[in-house]
């Protein structure tokens, strides 16, 4: 396993993420944000990417966004990349609900849920752990608490930089 | 989802459950955890051979036509299931227990 072979296990158990066998790769993804961006996975090698599947009307999605928007503002300068990926909505929706909580990192559409599918999500949130050299880390299927200790341990140990040390509560 | 949860029914006919879809690894394996599927998932992409092979493959959409079937322990089809309107239609184990069971003579 990725995780085991890198001592991350015991952040992913702390998380309860899936981890992925060594190598496993996800696949490439482009889409256009709600601010007419494109965004790939493949154009962000080198740097950590979340990915967080979510949609407007999950409850559950709803308290993990101010968390990824902070982890964006506070590591997106230390290669953190968040990407969020709307579950079948319009850009209208989107739009209005990254206004409501002051979301600034990217959120792509996917209208006819091509991304969704790509990826397997059946249910949102669900959210994955890319490396810096294009593995998948992790799996998280539900919510979680992305500003926890173990959280931030965890990306910061796949940045290789304590971007986030100083403000681990 | 019909196929979890009646697991333990097929289980006790001595039945292994297989999946086969033409989705990636990767999606298979979100899939999997995010419904906590307790029988195997196997990917037939790119290539689409057994798909292909078992004669349910959709030519418009590459993916496969929703369809069950029964081999035996000599590797013999024993009887299929081909589902119109797959992607719309529940189908509860029931109809596939029943016909199992018939052809196993437990019925």
């Amino acid at each position: 396993m990725h995780a085991a072979s890198d001592g991350l296990a015991p952040l992913l158990k702390a998380l309860d993420l899936r981890g992925y066998p060594s190598g496993t790769r996800p696949p490439n993804f482009s889409g256009d944000t709600v601010d007419a961006h494109q965004v790939s996975l493949a154009a962000l090698r080198g740097k950590v990417v979340l990915v967080n599947f979510w949609a407007s009307w999950c409850v559950d999605c709803r308290p993990e966004m101010p968390a990824l928007e902070r982890l964006h503002r506070e590591a997106g300068g230390h290669g953190l990349a968040v990407i969020g990926i709307n579950a079948r909505e319009n850009a209208q929706t989107v739009r209005r609900y990254a206004r409501e909580l002051d979301l600034t990192f990217p959120l792509v559409l996917d209208p006819n849920g091509a991304i969704n599918t790509l990826y397997g999500v059946v249910g949102v949130p669900t959210t994955f752990l890319i490396d810096r050299d294009g593995r998948a880390v992790s799996l998280a299927v539900g919510p979680r608490d992305w500003e926890s200790r173990a959280a931030r341990a965890l990306i910061e140990s796949l940045l290789g930089d304590p971007a986030l040390r100083s403000r681990t509560p | 989802m019909a196929r979890k949860a009646d697991y333990k029914r097929f289980e006790a006919l001595g039945i292994q459950n297989l999946a086969v879809s033409a989705n990636l690894t990767f999606s298979q394996q979100t899939f999997a955890e995010s419904l906590k599927l307790p029988f195997p998932l196997l990917s037939d992409f790119p290539d689409r051979k057994v798909i292909r092979a078992y004669g349910v493959l959709n030519d418009k959409t590459m993916i496969a036509n929703r369809s069950f079937f029964l081999i035996d322990p000599q590797g013999i089809i024993r009887k299929k299931w081909l589902i119109e309107n797959g992607p719309t239609t529940v189908v509860y184990s029931d109809a596939l227990l029943r016909d199992i069971e018939a052809i196993l003579g437990k019925r």
